[in-house]
C-alpha cells in the first residue's frame, strides 16, 4: 500500500497539470484501494490501476495529444467519449516509463480499428496486375471510398453473483446467566443453541400431569398443524409420543357391576355341530336389519356374553375377548388359513382404555 | 432445588433417553435436566406446570427468562424480564437482562436504555460495546473496547466484533489463542470455521468443523455451516441434502434458526421461491436483500433490483460487487453515465483491495472496471487468469470475446462468440454486430452477410448492413460490400452509398482479374451498377463488357 501511495506521488509530480489533479482529492477514493503489488498479475496493470485512481474526476481534462488523436476514430459520442478521454489520461501516466508506454501504444494501436488491421485490402497489391489504361483508371474509384470506421457498442454483461447462504453470526457473549450464578459454559463447550430435539410442549404436560395426577391444573394446548399432508413425520411423532404416554400408564381395570364370565371359559371352543354349521353360513354382520343394540344383543348372545342392563360392560367383555383372540399366538397362526371367517373387525390396534369406573 | 453442576450434552447419547429414563423410573423430572440436553422448550413446559401448579419455585420467572432466552424466543424472555423489572424488589441486574434480549429483537435503542439502567457489569459492557458498533459510533466503540477485561468472555466478545467487522483474522486468532489454555472449549472450533467460512478457505473451515460435529451431530449451526461449504465446494444439490438431514432430525416444536434454514434452501435451490421466502427476512438476515437482489438481476428486473438495493450502504465485498453490477446493469440500460462511473468505482475498490484482488469474483470486478472504462486490454489479463473457470459460460464469453475483439484478436473472439448459447445474447444487437464484423476480418464475410438475412428490417439490420458494407470494403471483400452498398443505397439515396457501391463494384472487378474472384461474378455485378441512375453507371459498365468480351466472358 505503501509502495503504491508513494508511486502514485511520484506519478504525479511528473504530470503536466498538478494543480487540477489537487482538486481531485475529495474524490479520490479509489486511491485508498490501490493494491498492493502482487504476482499474478503483471506490473503493466497495477501501474494503470494507480493511473485510474489519480483520474477519478471529471473536472480532470487535459490537451488531448495528438497523436493519439489519429488513431482515434472520430464520431464517438457518448461513453466512448469518456474513453477517450480516460485514455489519453492514462497515456500520460506512461510517459514516466517509456518502455512499457511504447508497448501498451502498440498493443493498442493493433486494436484500433481505425488502423489497418491483418489482411486488410492495399491497392499495392494489385499494381502488378497487366492491365489497359482504362481499367487501370477504373481501379482508383477503389481508393476514391474510403470506408467508414464503424464504432460498435460494448456491452458489459455484468457478472450476476452466485446466491449467498447465510451462516450467521458468532455468539458474542451477550446472554443471561443462569439464576443461580451457577456457570452454563454455553458458547464455550457447545454452543449456545437449543438441541434439535426439543420436547413437544403438549406431550410433556400431558406427561406432567399424569404424573403428578393433578388432572385439573392444566388446560393443555393442543396445537394444530398447517399442511398435515405435507408433514407426515408431525403427525406420526405425535401418534407415537400419545401412544407411549398411554402405555405406561396402569393396565384398565374395570370393575364389572354384574359377574361376567372369565375370559378363559368365553375362548373355549364351540360344540363341533356349532363349528360344522359355521362352515356352511356365517355368523351375522352388520348389515343385519336391525339397529345396533339389537345387534350387540346377537353378538353377544352367540358368544355366551351375558346382556344386563346397560350394554357397555357386556361389550367390555367382548372387546377384551377379541384383543386376547388377537394377541394370542396360538389363534394367530390358525387365523392366518381362514382369514375371512373370523369375526373380523376391521380396526388395527385396540386403544387402551382408559380406567372406567361405572354406577 | 438441587441442581447438580451443569454437564453439557455431549456425544451419543441419543436425547430422547432422558424422556424414556423418567419414563421407567417415574421420577418427578427436573428443569436441570431438560437444561442438560438443552431442550428447553422441555425446561420451559415444566417451569410452567410448576408454576400452575402453585409450586413456586425460587427464581421461576428468572429461570423461564434464561431459558426462553437460550431457546431463541427472545420475545418472552423480553417478557418475562419486563414483567420482573416492573416487579419490586427486583434484582437490578434484570435490567442488563432485558437490554440483552432488547438487543437480540433488534431494538436497540431500547437496549440502549435499559442496559444503562443496570449497575456496572463485563456483560453490560460488552452488550454496551456491540451496541456502539451497531450505531456505528468508533468513539464509544474505542471507550467500551477498552474495558473488555482479558477475560474469556470479554475476548470472545471482542472477536465476534471482528468477525462483523470482516476482521477474520484478527478472530481466528483471539480464538486460537484461548483454543490454546483451554482444549475443550469445543464450540470455539465452529467460531473458527465460521471465519474460515468467510475467508473463502471452505475445506480448511470443514475441516475444523468436523471437531466439533464428531461431538455434537446435530448441532444446527454447524450443519447449517457445512450445508454452506458444501454449496461453496460443490453445489446446492450437495448443501440441499446436508440441510436436509438438518431438518429431518430436527423435532417439529424446533423453531431455532428456521428463517436461516428456510433462506438457506432458497439458496440451495436456486432462487426457487425466492419472492414467498425473502421478502420477510429482510433486514433480518442480512443476505436476504442481496440474494433478492441476485434474484431480480437474474430475471433482468434491473429496476426492482436497484430499488431493493440503492439505499444499503455497502460494507462488504459481496454488497459493493452487488451495488456495482447493479449500477452496471442499469448504466448501460438507461445510458446513465453516473450510474456506470458508480459502477466502475466500485469494481476497482473491490477488485483492487488486498482480501478480494486473488479471488475469482475480485478478478471479475477488475475485469468489468477496465471494460466499462474500455481499456480491453486489461479486461484480457484478469478474465484470461479466471478463465478456466468459466468455459461454457455465457455472461463470460459474451464479455470475453467482446475483449477480445476490441484488441483485434477476432480470430479467438469468433471462436468465443460461437460458445455462446442463450438466444437472448445470441439476439443481442451488440452480439451479432461484434461476430459480424469477426466473420468479416476473419474473411468469412458470407458469414456475415447470412447475420444481416436472418434480421428483421430494423434499424439495427441498416446499422449492420453499414457495418458489412465498410468492413468488408476495407478488407478487400468486395463482393458483399458491394450487395451491402446496393441495399443501402436503395433504402437511403445518400450519394456516399453509391461511392461505395462503385468502389466495391470495380473492386470486385479488379479481384476477378487478379483471379482471386470467379470470373462468373462478373454477370452479378452489372445489375448491382444498374440499380444507380447515375450516368458514371454506363462509363463503368461499358468498360466491363470490353474486357468481358476481349476475354470472352458471357455477360
Amino acid at each position: 500500500m505503501e509502495r503504491a501511495e508513494r508511486e502514485k506521488t511520484q506519478l504525479i509530480t511528473n504530470q503536466p497539470y498538478d494543480e487540477s489533479l489537487e482538486v481531485n482529492d475529495s474524490e479520490e477514493v479509489a486511491s485508498v484501494y490501490t493494491p498492493t503489488p502482487r504476482q499474478t498479475v503483471s506490473r503493466k496493470s497495477r501501474r494503470q490501476l494507480c493511473a485510474m485512481a489519480n483520474n477519478s474526476s471529471d473536472e480532470y481534462e487535459e490537451d488531448s495529444k495528438p497523436k493519439k488523436k489519429e488513431t482515434q476514430p472520430a464520431g464517438e459520442q457518448g461513453l466512448s467519449e469518456n474513453e477517450d478521454e480516460e485514455e489519453e489520461e492514462e497515456e500520460e501516466d506512461d510517459d514516466d516509463d517509456d518502455d512499457d508506454s511504447d508497448e501498451t501504444e502498440s498493443d493498442e494501436d493493433e486494436g484500433e480499428p481505425g488502423s489497418a488491421p491483418e489482411g486488410a485490402y492495399d491497392p499495392a497489391d494489385y499494381d502488378h496486375l497487366p492491365v489497359t489504361a482504362e481499367i487501370k483508371e477504373l481501379f482508383q474509384y477503389i481508393t476514391r471510398y474510403t470506408p467508414q470506421t464503424i464504432e460498435l457498442d460494448h456491452k458489459l454483461k455484468p457478472f450476476i453473483p452466485d446466491f449467498i447462504p447465510a451462516v450467521g453470526d458468532i455468539d458474542a457473549f451477550l446472554k443471561v446467566p443462569r439464576p443461580d450464578g451457577k456457570q452454563d459454559n454455553l458458547g464455550l463447550l457447545v454452543l449456545d443453541e437449543p438441541c434439535t430435539k426439543q420436547s413437544d410442549p403438549t406431550v410433556l404436560s400431558l406427561w406432567l400431569s399424569e404424573n403428578s395426577k393433578q388432572h385439573n391444573v392444566t388446560e393443555v394446548k393442543v396445537k394444530s398443524l398447517e399442511n398435515p399432508e405435507k408433514n407426515p413425520k408431525a403427525i406420526e411423532n405425535w401418534i407415537e409420543s400419545i401412544s407411549e404416554l398411554h402405555r405406561s400408564k396402569p393396565p384398565a381395570t374395570v370393575h364389572y357391576t354384574r359377574s361376567m364370565p372369565d375370559i378363559d371359559t368365553l375362548m373355549q371352543e364351540w360344540p363341533p355341530e356349532f363349528e360344522e354349521l359355521l362352515g356352511k353360513v356365517s355368523l351375522p354382520t352388520a348389515d343385519v336389519n336391525c339397529d345396533l343394540g339389537e345387534y350387540i344383543d346377537i353378538i353377544c348372545g352367540i358368544l355366551d356374553i351375558p346382556v344386563y342392563k346397560s350394554r357397555i360392560h357386556s361389550l367390555h367383555v367382548l372387546f377384551t375377548l377379541y384383543s386376547e383372540f388377537k394377541n394370542s399366538q396360538h389363534f394367530k397362526a390358525l387365523a392366518e388359513g381362514q382369514k375371512s371367517d373370523t369375526l373380523s373387525v376391521p380396526r388395527s390396534g385396540t386403544g387402551d382404555p382408559e380406567t372406567l369406573t361405572f354406577d | 432445588m438441587i441442581l447438580s453442576r451443569v454437564k453439557p450434552a455431549v456425544g451419543g447419547e441419543a436425547p430422547t433417553s432422558e424422556k424414556k429414563k423418567k419414563n421407567k423410573g417415574k421420577k418427578t423430572p427436573r428443569v436441570e435436566d431438560y437444561l442438560n440436553q438443552r431442550d428447553y422448550l422441555g425446561s420451559i413446559t415444566l417451569l410452567e406446570f410448576q408454576r400452575s401448579a402453585g409450586e413456586r419455585e425460587e427464581d421461576a420467572d428468572l429461570w423461564l427468562g434464561y431459558c426462553a432466552f437460550h431457546l431463541g424466543d427472545y420475545r418472552k424472555a423480553m417478557e418475562e424480564y419486563k414483567a420482573l423489572t416492573e416487579r419490586s424488589g427486583c434484582p437490578a441486574d434484570v435490567w442488563v437482562y432485558l437490554a440483552c434480549t432488547l438487543f437480540f429483537l433488534g431494538f436497540y435503542k431500547e437496549a440502549e436504555e435499559a442496559a444503562l439502567k443496570a449497575p456496572k457489569s463485563q456483560l453490560q459492557n460488552r452488550l454496551l460495546f456491540h451496541l456502539a458498533h451497531k450505531f456505528n459510533d468508533e468513539k464509544k466503540l474505542m471507550g467500551f473496547h477498552q474495558n473488555l477485561e482479558d477475560v474469556t468472555e470479554d475476548q470472545l466478545s471482542l472477536a465476534s466484533i471482528h468477525y462483523m467487522r470482516s476482521h477474520y483474522q484478527e478472530a481466528i486468532d483471539i480464538y486460537k489463542r484461548i483454543l490454546l489454555q483451554n482444549r475443550d472449549f469445543l464450540a470455539l472450533n465452529v467460531y473458527v470455521a465460521l471465519c474460515y467460512y468467510k475467508l473463502d478457505y471452505y475445506d480448511v473451515s470443514q475441516e475444523v468443523l468436523a471437531v466439533y460435529l464428531q461431538s455434537i451431530p446435530d448441532s444446527t449451526i454447524a450443519l447449517n455451516l457445512k450445508a454452506c461449504n458444501h454449496f461453496r465446494l460443490y453445489n446446492g444439490k450437495a448443501a440441499e441434502a446436508e440441510l436436509k438431514n438438518l431438518i429431518d432430525i430436527s423435532s417439529s416444536s424446533f423453531e431455532f434458526a428456521k428463517e436461516l434454514i428456510r433462506h438457506n434452501l432458497v439458496v440451495f435451490r436456486g432462487g426457487e421461491g425466492a419472492l414467498q421466502v425473502l421478502p420477510p427476512l429482510i433486514d433480518v438476515i442480512s443476505e436476504a436483500r442481496l440474494n433478492l437482489v441476485i434474484y431480480y438481476l437474474r430475471q433482468d428486473d434491473v429496476q426492482e433490483a436497484y430499488n431493493l438495493i440503492k439505499d444499503l450502504e455497502p460494507t462488504t465485498p459481496q454488497e459493493y460487487i452487488l451495488k456495482g453490477v447493479v449500477n452496471a446493469a442499469l448504466g448501460q440500460e438507461v445510458g446513465s453515465r453516473d450510474h456506470l462511473k458508480i459502477a466502475q468505482q466500485f469494481f476497482q475498490l473491490v477488485g483492487g483491495s488486498a482480501s478480494e484482488c486473488d479471488t475469482i469474483p475480485g478478478r471479475q470486478c477488475m475485469a468489468s472496471c477496465f471494460f466499462l472504462l474500455r481499456q480491453f486490454e486489461d479486461v484480457l489479463i484478469y478474465l484470461n487468469s479466471v478463465k478456466s473457470y468459466f468455459y461454457n459460460e455465457d455472461t463470460f464469453n459474451f464479455n470475453y470475446a467482446q475483449a477480445k475483439a476490441a484488441v483485434g484478436n477476432y480470430r479467438e473472439a469468433e471462436e468465443v462468440f460461437l460458445l455462446i448459447q442463450s438466444e437472448k445474447i445470441k439476439n443481442d444487437y451488440v452480439y451479432l454486430s461484434w461476430l459480424a464484423r469477426c466473420y468479416i476480418m476473419n474473411k468469412k464475410a458470407r458469414l456475415a452477410w447470412e447475420l444481416y438475412l436472418k434480421m428483421e428490417t430494423s434499424a439495427e439490420s441498416f446499422s449492420l448492413l453499414q457495418l458489412i458494407a465498410n468492413d468488408c470494403y476495407k478488407m478487400g471483400q468486395f463482393y458483399y460490400s458491394a450487395k451491402a452498398f446496393d441495399i443501402l443505397e436503395r433504402l437511403d439515396q445518400n450519394p456516399e452509398y453509391w461511392e461505395g457501391k462503385r468502389g466495391a463494384c470495380v473492386g470486385i472487378f479488379q479481384l476477378i482479374l487478379a483471379g482471386r474472384e470467379p470470373r462468373e461474378t462478373l454477370r452479378e455485378v452489372l445489375p448491382l451498377l444498374r440499380n444507380t441512375g447515375n450516368p458514371q453507371v454506363e462509363y463503368i459498365i461499358r468498360a466491363l463488357k470490353k474486357w468481358a468480351k476481349d476475354n470472352r466472358v458471357s455477360l
